[in-house]
């Protein structure tokens, strides 16, 4: 990483990605700064470049030109691992559970990247299932739950790594509106008792338009 | 002496030696019962597990090629070789393979190494006796004949050559194997990717599933060999060359072989699950 002067939390500059040797351009050139403790969302129409825009600010993939820096430092290829596990927490539409495992195996997963031991991570895991509502799910395996409760599951194992930013792609998508409503009030609610910025791609405005910063994209670039 | 194989029936064969009434070699024989046999006469004796094979007991008619022999004894061979073996007076063997007057080789018992001298220095000294006795003579130490033996080596070969075929077998089955795992769990890859799990512990988890699918394959092998081992044993055509002994390094050395290509086979499944993009495995079907 180069060491930068001034200190966002995240900052993007000249963000390009592309696909398929260059035919496909799905971010054309994004500026964007995210303090600590921001609450931003990100809507856009299908295809218009804003889960690119995630994945690259939560360093699931590499820009094609530009930069992704964090707290001032440039992230390159090498630093994406380390800077998944100690500061992102992913919260996606499809849940993305591992079926073999329990709810709470499930939360501990992130912490066996940070190599946490064996108590500690069934502690922790536990602790956060039950703040999250589903002490009696421990058990149970992701097709034994709700689309709410996998939803909620995997809102823990996005805490587990205790991350400084939460990113969720979609995660009312698969719900309905009752979850999604519990859902939405539980990610404010963590941001808010936690301090930690949360950033969301959403296409449903009601929930872009309750965040305090709404970006909006169209065709790779953000739309002022 | 004179050796060869012969067909006794037709599920049985063995080896048939021809010996002197007299030779030493009779000292390395346990009789079960009866005894030796006597030069000149249509007598034989037979290991106990060709006894067991062909049901035959001292002073019972052994037919081969045609030609009777009565059993005169049957003794406990330390080997599966000389267990499921047929002597006979060197004369009736040499009558027998039609090589009057010839024999295939001459066992020679050496005097015990005189002192101050070593022992290679000794066997060399007795070799070129021997050897000056009869010009074009080839004489070997029984050790080295046994190694250099060209039936030996070729069991050799073909044992490797066996092995080698089941051991690419073996790594190209786990290989694909861990492939089609690697492949059907693309997506699971990427979720552990996208929660930080580095390259290099994808790498170790499915290298360890590798590597346990070797050792259940060698358990499995070993299991299946010794079960195959105890059933040619009691097959009268092969049971005078196997032998059911299986040593703590054999166990050892199948383990560490099936272990490594367990190791081998996983390698590079693990290599490509470990390099997937998080975003492209996340997007698999």
């Amino acid at each position: 990483m180069t060491e930068a002067k001034t200190h966002p939390q995240l900052e993007v500059r000249s963000l390009r990605k592309s696909y398929d040797d260059g035919r496909i351009e799905a971010l054309r050139g994004v500026d964007l700064t995210i303090s600590a403790g921001d609450y931003v969302a990100i809507s856009g129409a299908s295809g218009s470049g804003k889960s690119t825009l995630l994945h690259l600010l939560g360093g699931l993939d590499v820009p094609s030109s530009g930069q992704v820096l964090f707290r001032g430092l440039s992230l390159t290829a090498s630093d994406l691992d380390d800077y998944r596990a100690r500061q992102i927490g992913f919260i996606f539409q499809a849940f993305y559970l591992l079926p073999t495992l329990s709810a709470i195996e499930n939360v501990q997963v992130p912490m066996l990247a940070l190599g946490e031991n064996g108590h500690n991570r069934a502690q922790r895991a536990e602790e956060l299932l039950v703040e999250l509502g589903l002490s009696h799910r421990l058990k149970q395996y992701p097709n034994e739950l709700s689309a709410g409760e996998r939803q909620r599951v995997a809102i823990a194992r996005s805490l587990a790594n205790d991350p400084s930013i939460l990113m969720a792609d979609e995660p009312t998508g698969n719900l309905d509106s009752v979850n999604s409503a519990r859902i939405m009030e539980i990610l404010t609610g963590i941001q808010k008792k936690r301090g930690m910025t949360l950033i969301i791609v959403t296409h449903e405005n009601d929930i872009a338009n309750a965040a305090p910063r709404h970006i909006r994209i169209r065709d790779g670039r953000i739309e002022h | 002496m004179i050796f060869n194989i012969m067909d006794l029936t037709p599920e049985v064969n063995a080896i048939v030696f021809g010996w002197l009434d007299d030779t030493y070699e009779f000292n390395s024989l346990t009789f079960t019962s009866g005894s030796r046999f006597h030069n000149g006469k249509p007598e034989a004796i037979i290991g106990d597990t060709l006894a067991r094979n062909l049901n035959k007991k001292v002073g019972d008619p052994l037919v081969m090629q045609g030609s009777t022999f009565t059993i005169a004894g049957i003794y406990h061979g330390g080997t599966a070789l000389e267990a499921g073996a047929v002597i006979l007076p060197l004369d009736q063997m040499q009558q027998l393979s039609s090589m009057q007057g010839k024999v295939s080789g001459v066992h020679v018992r050496l005097r015990p190494v005189p002192s101050g001298e070593s022992q290679e220095h000794y066997f060399k000294r007795a070799q070129a006796a021997i050897e000056a006795v009869v010009p074009g003579l080839n004489a070997q130490l029984a050790t080295d004949r046994a190694t250099n033996n060209q039936f030996v080596d070729l069991a050799h070969a073909v044992a490797w050559g066996t092995s080698a075929i089941a051991l690419i077998v073996g790594i190209l089955g786990i290989a694909n194997t861990m492939a089609m795992s690697v492949f059907e769990r693309t997506r699971e890859i990427g979720i552990l990717r996208a929660i930080g799990w580095k390259s290099w512990r994808v790498m170790v988890l499915i290298e360890t599933e590798a590597t346990a699918l070797g050792f259940a394959g060698g358990i499995l092998g070993i299991g299946a060999g010794w079960a195959g081992l105890r059933v040619l044993s009691y097959l009268p055509k092969t049971n005078i060359f196997v032998s059911t002994s299986l040593t703590p390094v054999h166990l050892l050395q199948s383990m560490a072989i099936s272990v490594i290509c367990g190791i081998l086979a996983g390698a590079y499944p693990a290599w490509r699950g470990a390099h997937l993009s998080p975003v492209e495995a996340l997007r698999h079907d």
